[in-house]
């Protein structure tokens, strides 16, 4: 009997030191990754909307920035855009002008089979979204001029189309406030 | 001279993969790039090395009745400080790598060595034991991930080697790529190995 109990005892113990050694780890990395996730959204939002030097955060149902430049005049939004790829979500910055042309894109999270869907994440393949009208976006296989990635149509097709649906639900939430560009604290709950 | 044999013993003649078919989950999946390869390799030979350390340490406080779950607590616990050190230092890698890390810890070359070496042998053979068996896994990661990038591809590490009109063979590059060419290379390699003597 006492035996039992001894290996009991033991096993609790080296588990406690475990969690012990892994909650230290844990409470010394727990910051930096968040910084780091923070620092790549920072980074995406400047390389999608470049000509934005502020970014206001907006609480919606698509949550998304404004950006302003240096005179406080809106210059267009960013968003990330979530759609389920060939084996997982990508997840896409997306910077939209003022006037609702897509200024370009940036893929920050995909699972997609390297040498295939992973080319999604190439400048060859999201240049091409730059200057594109919401309505325009599609693939080529669906009749629009965004050329398929070669052996990756579902990645390709999920990334476009969940682009204009973020897109479409953007310019939804925006609309109202499209002719009033000036920066207006005030209208900001109004904006749903 | 001993303590080399066990360096060099899972290079190619205890290879993990090749010759003992251990490990071969990750193998398979990580294998369709060699910066992949290398991460994966890397990470698992890290934690190889540090459970055969703390397993050798601990081999005479641990209950034989109870080693398999002390195994795998120490295993994960290394497996979890890899996961979040890589999240907080090498961002870019632990993404590639996403959810192959956790199974670090079911990666049956690391608790097969500690049952079947580090319980039995001193710490400094362990040591040696635990970086041989990882280099072995990473070269087998590698040499997997060779053909298959090259030919899945068309690329080493990134970079183009075929001229861009190469057609890839999407294949090598899928799931059942890993599977035909790990299969090849293993029956290449028993194809050369001198045969056993009883």
């Amino acid at each position: 009997m006492t035996y039992y109990i001894k290996l009991g005892v033991i096993l609790f113990m080296i588990a406690a030191i475990a969690s012990g050694v892994l909650a230290f780890v844990n409470n010394f990395t727990k910051p930096i990754i968040e910084e780091n996730q923070r620092q790549m959204e920072i980074e995406a939002r400047r390389t999608v909307l470049p000509q934005a030097k502020t970014f206001e955060y907006v609480e919606d149902n698509l949550p998304y920035y404004r950006g302003y430049d240096e005179e406080g005049q809106l210059v267009g939004y960013t968003f990330m855009a979530v759609g389920a790829g060939y084996s997982g979500d990508i997840q896409t910055m997306v910077g939209l002008t003022a006037d609702y042309k897509i200024f370009s894109i940036s893929v920050l999270i995909q699972t997609e089979t390297p040498g295939l869907g992973a080319n999604c994440t190439r400048p060859e393949f999201t240049n091409q979204f730059s200057g594109k009208e919401v309505d325009e976006l599609y693939i080529d296989v669906d009749s629009g001029d965004i050329d398929n990635i070669t052996g990756a149509t579902i990645t390709a097709r999920a990334l476009t189309n969940s682009v204009k649906k973020a897109s479409d639900i953007i310019i939804e939430q925006t609309k109202d406030l499209s002719d009033n560009t000036k920066h207006d604290y005030s209208k900001d709950k109004e904006t749903v | 001279m001993s303590l080399i044999k066990e360096l060099t013993k899972g290079f190619i003649k205890e290879n993990p993969v090749f010759i003992m078919a251990l490990g071969l989950c990750p193998a398979l999946a990580v294998s369709n790039s060699i910066e992949n390869a290398i991460g994966m390799g890397g990470a698992a030979t890290f934690v190889l090395l540090c459970s055969n350390i703390l397993i050798s340490l601990l081999k005479n406080f641990i209950p034989p009745k109870i080693r398999i779950p002390c195994y795998i607590v120490v295993i994960a616990s290394f497996v979890t400080i890899v996961d979040m050190t890589m999240n907080a230092y090498l961002p870019d890698l632990h993404r590639n790598l996403g959810i192959f890390i956790p199974l670090i810890v079911v990666n049956c070359v690391i608790l097969g060595r500690a049952e079947a070496f580090a319980s039995r042998n001193s710490v400094l053979k362990s040591i040696f034991d635990g970086i041989g068996m990882g280099i072995g896994f990473t070269i087998a990661l590698v040499a997997v991930a060779f053909f298959r990038e090259l030919l899945g591809a068309g690329q080493l590490m990134g970079i183009q080697i075929f001229p861009n009109n190469y057609q890839p063979i999407l294949v090598a590059i899928l799931a059942p790529g890993a599977f035909l060419t790990l299969g090849l290379l293993m029956g290449l390699i028993n194809l050369f190995k001198k045969p056993e003597t009883d």
